[in-house]
């Protein structure tokens, strides 16, 4: 029993290993200087891990008593999560080694974090949700503080220690309701009482704290707050890893739990996340335009593209989640380049964080602008990059499930949104004569800013597969 | 030649002049001619069968679950507009390769303008709405290219932006409207669509579709109140503007509305956005033209005026209106393409576009002159030109079409329009052309060599062979666009120069002679028209765009002022709305449960807690007076624990409330004694609001549950049965701790024991520090206590020690079966062990400390882990405890359990996680004034000042 149950969390079990062996031999050598070394070393983990969920047995696997649940959904949002995290390791290392910030730890808590997602993903009971889920929190609060001289580092890991604090306690307030009235926090016990007609009022107030608790992971407005601090105060790596691999683990875990716990009341929930969708797609369209600091910029953009990501969700349907994984696989990819991008962006050695510097790059770096073209057109929805196909996903669940103005909402926002992404474009292309940006990038860089435009043109084609597997793992979540 | 090939030729075709250019500038614009040319004779091998009305379709299945499918199909509205992009094109293209200079890029000119224009056949040959969709978005993104292609832009770089932003943004709306349109039908092929003009006007998101797929295409058409991109957009070379921005990528909008004109087109809806946008956008545009001095600028705006008599054509919905709005695309196309040539002709050999410093030029390039004089006069509608024709057909249609019961508004504007359009026209043509010779021209203007005049030459020729032989010329292409338009019969029409005295003719003959008058008047209205204020589009664009920055400003400066307290303000008061809401909608059942009396003691304890809650508010910023109050309230909960039958809770409050205390006490040493006041009364009263909000929702919720019983077994019976059965003890809590939940309590004192290990290891890292210096030169901001080990206390802790630990062992032993256990007993233990720190000093306790404290943890994790263990050697799993009864001589009988040795475990485990951490927390507090010595024989002299031994 014992041994089955292993044999379903083994590639968490390897990562888990993986990092604490991995923190106990830098410890011990404590050098500084093995830190590249084990940022490729991790990432060979993550992607080998990547490969192994993606090819391994298919089917749904139940492990300790429904705690733990292995179905296509887990393994799709898996394989996501340990390549974008892998990717955005490799895009660090260059950057953090030449500044100095690059330490061991990263690495180890990119790994330590990433098993929390994991584990977010296959919960299949409160507990092991809000295990995975602190996993993940706590490492990340670390992370995000990781340059400890700089007090806008300091400070955003402070507040997003402490709001995220409040939201774990939501969220665990949340979870002793629904279990005092459920008498269970196996999702497959809760989703039986709750199917019922009369929903009880312990049961409705756990399912909004917890939603709540969740909408802060996920920086859904209003529990975004966090988001532009850390982004901004963050070390842009940190930054790119914010903005990827932990936003797909937060939305899928809600879906988790939405669909497996309370699948029976999508009325309800889809509600409140429909009021989430809308407030996150407008306050992101409209907040973006003043910023002029691109990792703000992209803070914003990221709310807005998560309210779209719950449209998706607010649907409660196969497709809509279906449409919900496509978005946010869509979403990541574009994110990587355009991190790797905002990496690249230099003068004399020094991050670069105003978009006014980019004025007239495109004379200078054609190949480069154009790549962040296409993927500020695809951030935007333009056609035919492939961030349209996930609006039209995510617009197109949202009407089919009744939602008719979210989805016309859903236009408008992203036709206040595109401005922002436009007045970048135009800097590049056409902006006026001011100090130049440095023309170094390192390979690493180049290639995920190049293989992520480069997707979002030949995605179109057959999206690659995802479409498929998006659908499978929808259906395998949904049922 | 297949249809995807034929969209696809151009796409295809653009990499050979990029590549090409090495071989010389012929060579590439060859390469992107034959292309074009390619394309064109493919197009039209299938004329033939759809002029006869066939439509040919090429299907291709692409993302068929999302409803996107490659399928393309060619009618007659498909093979006019495909024909005059890619006609167009090849003539482009040979006039740009006069056009450009030789530092210009050409290559990759001709590869964007490739591009381009494989996105205007894509548009105008999809059969799906959302192929239709991703080429309509295509063509902006290449058009910005070409745009941006030019280097040196002279002005209205702001202008490429706005262009981007107008039309990119009607695009997305677009999309929105398409996905309505698509879910109506029930597919997003346009075939499909096109057979359900009943289901999509009858349906209720008719309305919010239509309009949305209006804005998409006003947007690209430059229709009013979007018009004012357009002359923007002119900062690009001219045979980009002569190519996107008269004769392809505007009349995009147009084709739209005539695509969709079958189900779209027929209500009031349709009637009142579209026509009427189009009048005004016809007039409007006129009259700007008229005063405009660029040339572009001029053929711009009298461009959105002619795209606007489009549109209220497409408006009026009649079948004789489509005809005529068709054939004004032809003849539109033809004359404003040459036009933009010629004025592009002028620039390129003037050296200026500014008309009033040019004039004259009829003597000096006789060629263009006759080419822009026949062109503008059709442009004017002039007889026997192909504007006439369409003009009057238009006025025709306008004659007799009633806008909200008046019947003499649309003629009336119309036909203004018509006058101002002539006007505009004759000016081109006299202010440039006629009139003196001057001889300040920047540059000597002479006619180009023919490369340049043979597109423009090429064109006009049709304006004149459309004009005198429409039916056999534009007969049969006008006819099959107009069927695919109206998706059925045409009404009986002729293709004519003299339809006899019609109203049409009246009005065209009032418009010309206005026209005219106007030319002549134009000095003097010129200056009213400068002197008058009017509202620039420009600059209300850049209001609207810095309104919206200004909001976003104010919203990100409200919202995100980086104050933690606003972010948590916010959070709360939006979970408290949403709580709000769950109360209203869910349902809570009738009370079961009857309160509870009150009696005097719970009440004076409650009254107790909130007093010293509503003090602690107060109070808060004298730090040391907030501890106590805390204080008071952990004891007034341990006690209520111990009320309400939870000893064991009560005991573990009790004890964990005493070390957090001591453990702030040490923390106050380093900080100052109040806390500054930050908070304004404003903020204060919104945080009042907010908590005493989430203080009651919280307080009502528990106490609406606690009425009700809950539904389930709960958990507690479960363990109330099996408690002594299964573990051999009567203390459930202390069982669960021990037993059933053995496997979490041997994780958790894993983890205190690294905790404490952690503290202790930071502490030593910043203690080898500069921190330590700073700590060591620390100066208290308060007096210091000249006896720091007070004898009173040094005394009775030292007598209380034995007592205590007596106190912890009974504690621990009663454990299993009364209120006790290990966990408590650690605690009372290392409050005993933390007095004699705080009596005697910190160097006193710990010279007699012997065993450390690491190694109490550890001993204590491995007797926990060996108890564990030893359930394997009778074959159970991993802490499966057992328990039986002794008999021991001269003693009751007494039970053992293994479940006690783990408690061993705990106890050992919480001694020296606690001792550890707050030992490695009073190293921050050690100074060297305070000397280790015994602090039972303290010499009362010894704070004295020795100079002054009097002064204390």
């Amino acid at each position: 029993m014992m041994q089955a149950d292993l044999t379903v969390i083994l590639p968490e079990i390897v990562l888990a290993v993986y990092a604490m062996l991995a923190l106990i031999g830098a410890v011990y050598s404590s050098r500084d200087d093995l830190a590249p070394a084990l940022v490729w070393l991790t990432t060979a983990v993550m992607a080998g891990l990547a490969v192994w969920i993606a090819t391994g047995t298919g089917g749904t696997r139940i492990a300790f008593g429904g705690m733990f649940i292995d179905d296509g959904f887990a393994r799709f949002s898996k394989v996501a999560i340990l390549v974008s995290a892998a990717v955005v390791l490799v895009m660090s290392q260059d950057y953090m080694s030449r500044r100095g910030i690059l330490r061991f730890e990263y690495p180890i808590l990119v790994a330590l974090t990433s098993v929390g997602m994991m584990v977010m993903v296959s919960a299949g009971d409160l507990m092991s949700l809000y295990m995975g889920l602190e996993l993940h929190s706590l490492a990340l609060y670390v992370v995000a503080a990781l340059r400890r001289d700089n007090v806008k580092s300091t400070e955003a890991g402070l507040k997003y220690f402490v709001l995220g604090a409040l939201s774990s306690g939501l969220l665990l307030y949340g979870a002793s309701l629904v279990y005092g009235y459920a008498g269970t926090t196996v999702f497959a016990g809760i989703v039986q009482t709750v199917s019922q007609d009369d929903l009880s009022l312990g049961l409705l107030f756990g399912l909004v704290f917890l939603i709540s608790g969740i909408a802060f992971k996920v920086s859904a407005v209003p529990f975004h707050m966090w988001t532009p601090d850390v982004y901004e105060g963050s070390p842009t790596p940190v930054t790119a890893f914010f903005a990827t691999a932990p936003k797909l683990a937060a939305m899928a875990m809600l879906a988790r739990i939405l669909y497996d716990a309370f699948g029976g009341i999508s009325g309800d929930w889809g509600q409140v996340l429909a009021l989430l969708s809308l407030l996150s797609m407008f306050l992101g369209a409209v907040a973006g335009i003043a910023q002029r600091d691109i990792k703000r910029l992209m803070a914003y953009s990221s709310i807005a593209h998560m309210g779209y990501a719950l449209m998706g969700l607010a649907a409660g349907t196969e497709f809509g989640v279906q449409a919900m994984l496509i978005y946010m696989a869509i979403y990541i990819t574009m994110n990587v380049g355009t991190f790797a991008f905002i990496l690249m962006m230099e003068r004399d050695g020094r991050p670069v964080t105003d978009i006014r510097a980019l004025n007239l790059y495109a004379r200078r770096e054609p190949g480069k602008a154009l790549a962040m073209l296409i993927l500020l057109f695809s951030l935007a929805g333009v056609p035919p990059m492939l961030g349209f196909f996930g609006k039209f996903y995510v617009l197109r669940a949202a009407y089919e499930g009744g939602l008719i103005w979210l989805a016309v909402a859903g236009v408008i926002a992203s036709v206040i949104g595109a401005f922002y992404y436009i007045r970048i474009v135009y800097y590049m292309y056409f902006g006026d004569e001011g100090e130049e940006l440095d023309t170094r990038s390192s390979p690493a860089l180049w290639g995920a800013l190049m293989a992520c435009a480069a997707a979002m043109i030949l995605g179109i084609v057959n999206m690659f597969g995802v479409e498929a597997a998006a659908a499978a793992a929808a259906a395998t979540l949904v049922n | 030649m297949s249809l995807f090939l034929i969209a696809a030729l151009p796409f295809l075709g653009a990499c050979f002049p990029a590549l090409l250019i090495r071989a010389g500038r012929n060579a590439s614009a060859m390469s992107a001619g034959a292309v074009s040319l390619l394309a064109l004779i493919g197009l039209l091998i299938h004329a033939p069968s759809v002029l006869r009305g066939e439509v040919i379709a090429a299907r291709l299945d692409w993302l068929p679950e999302l409803g996107l499918n490659a399928n393309f199909f060619l009618d007659g509205l498909g093979l006019l507009f495909a024909g005059l992009i890619l006609g167009i094109g090849i003539l482009i293209i040979l006039y740009a390769r006069f056009y450009l200079s030789r530092e210009d890029p050409m290559g990759q000119f001709y590869c964007y303008l490739l591009l381009f224009q494989g996105a205007m056949v894509g548009i105008v040959l999809s059969d799906n709405i959302l192929l239709l969709l991703v080429f309509w978005e295509l063509t902006s993104l290449s058009s910005f290219l070409l745009i941006g292609y030019w280097r040196h832009l002279p002005e209205g770089r702001q202008g490429a932006r706005m262009a981007l932003i107008v039309t990119g943004a009607g695009g997305l709306a677009m999309i929105g409207g398409m996905l309505i349109l698509g879910n109506i039908a029930g597919s997003y092929d346009l075939t499909v669509i096109l057979q359900q003009r009943d289901l999509i006007q009858t349906s209720p998101l008719y309305l919010p579709a239509l309009i949305l797929i209006l804005i998409g295409a006003f947007t690209k058409s430059a229709q009013f109140p979007f018009h004012f991109w357009l002359p923007h957009a002119m900062a690009a070379p001219t045979p980009v503007s002569a190519y996107l921005h008269s004769a392809t990528m505007v009349k995009a909008g147009l084709f739209l509305m005539a695509r969709l004109w079958p189900v779209m087109a027929g209500t009031d809806a349709w009637f009142y956005i579209v026509a009427t946008t189009g009048l005004v956008t016809m007039v409007l545009g006129a009259v700007i033209a008229l005063f405009k001095d660029d040339l572009k600028a001029l053929l711009a705006f009298s461009t959105v005026s002619h795209l606007g008599l489009i549109t209220m054509l497409l408006g009026f919905g009649t079948g004789m209106a489509a005809v005529a709005a068709v054939f004004h695309i032809i003849n539109h196309a033809t004359f404003k393409a040459a036009l933009f040539m010629t004025a592009g002709i002028v620039d390129h050999e003037a050296h200026t576009r500014d008309i009033k410093r040019l004039g004259g030029l009829r003597r000096l390039m006789p060629v263009t002159f006759t080419i822009a004089a026949v062109a503008s006069l059709s442009m004017a509608g002039l007889i026997p030109l192909n504007g006439y024709l369409s003009k009057e057909m238009m006025l025709e249609e306008a004659a007799h079409t009633a806008w909200l019961q008046s019947t003499w508004l649309v003629p009336a504007l119309a036909t203004f329009g018509a006058l101002l359009s002539a006007a505009y026209s004759f000016r081109y043509v006299a202010h440039v052309f006629l009139g003196p010779e001057r001889d300040d021209y920047p540059s000597h203007p002479h006619d180009p060599g023919a490369g340049m005049w043979l597109a423009p030459a090429f064109l006009v020729s049709l304006v004149v062979l459309i004009g005198l032989f429409p039916e056999t010329v534009a007969g049969g292409i006008v006819a099959a666009a107009a069927g695919a338009v109206t998706g059925g019969d045409l009404p009986e029409y002729h293709l004519k120069l003299w339809h006899g005295l019609t109203p049409a003719f009246y009005m065209s003959a009032v418009a010309l002679s206005g026209g005219l008058m106007l030319l002549w008047g134009h000095a003097h209205l010129n200056r009213a028209w400068t002197n008058s204020p009017r509202p620039e589009a420009k600059t209300i664009f850049d209001a609207i765009v810095g309104t919206a920055t200004r909001i976003s400003r104010i919203l990100t400066d409200r919202l995100h002022d980086g104050a933690l307290t606003r972010y948590a303000a916010i959070f709360v008061a939006f979970t408290l709305g949403l709580a709000g809401y769950a109360w209203l909608s869910g349902t809570l059942g009738p009370q079961t449960r009857a309160p509870l009396e009150i009696a005097a003691l719970p009440l004076i304890g409650w009254i107790g807690v909130i007093v010293s809650t509503v003090l602690m508010v107060a109070f808060h910023r004298r730090r040391l007076l907030a501890l106590i109050l805390m204080g008071v309230v952990g004891l007034v909960v341990s006690v209520s624990f111990n009320y309400l039958s939870a000893p064991d809770l009560a005991l573990t409050q009790i004890s964990v409330e005493v070390v957090t205390i001591v453990l702030m006490l040490l923390a106050l040493n380093f900080m100052p004694k109040e806390t500054p006041r930050e908070s304004s009364p404003v903020r204060k009263t919104r945080d009042a609001v907010l908590s005493i909000g989430a203080g009651l929702g919280v307080g009502g919720l528990i106490y609406a549950l606690m009425r009700r019983d809950f539904d389930l077994p709960t958990i507690s019976e479960y363990h109330l049965n099996n408690s002594y059965s299964g573990g051999g003890g009567t203390n459930v809590v202390n069982v669960i701790l021990v037993d059933f939940r053995g496997f979490d309590t041997f994780g958790e004192i894993t983890v205190l024991g690294i905790a404490a290990i952690v503290i202790f290891a930071v502490t030593q890292a910043v203690l080898s520090g500069p921190v330590r210096g700073r700590l060591l030169n620390r100066k208290p901001d308060a007096p210091q206590s000249g006896d720091a080990h007070p004898l009173m206390m040094v005394v009775v802790t030292r007598m209380m020690m034995p007592v205590a630990l007596m106190v912890a062992a009974f504690i621990f032993f009663r454990g299993h079966n009364l209120p006790g256990g290990g966990f408590i007993a650690g605690l009372i233990a290392a409050i005993a062990v933390v007095m004699q720190y705080m009596a005697s000093g910190f160097g006193w306790a710990a010279e007699r400390q012997h065993v450390p404290y690491h190694g109490i943890i550890g001993s204590g994790v491995l007797v926990a882990a060996v108890t564990g263990m030893g359930a394997w050697l009778a074959g159970e799993p991993f802490l499966t405890s057992a328990f039986g009864y002794v008999h021991l001589p001269g003693l009751e009988k007494f039970e053992l359990a293994t479940a006690a040795l783990f408690d061993l475990g705990v106890f050992l485990a919480v001694v020296g996680a606690v001792m550890l951490a707050l030992e490695s927390f009073s190293r921050f507090a050690w100074q060297p004034g305070i000397a280790p010595e015994h602090a039972m024989d303290i010499n009362p002299a010894r704070d004295l000042d020795p100079k002054n031994p009097e002064e204390v």
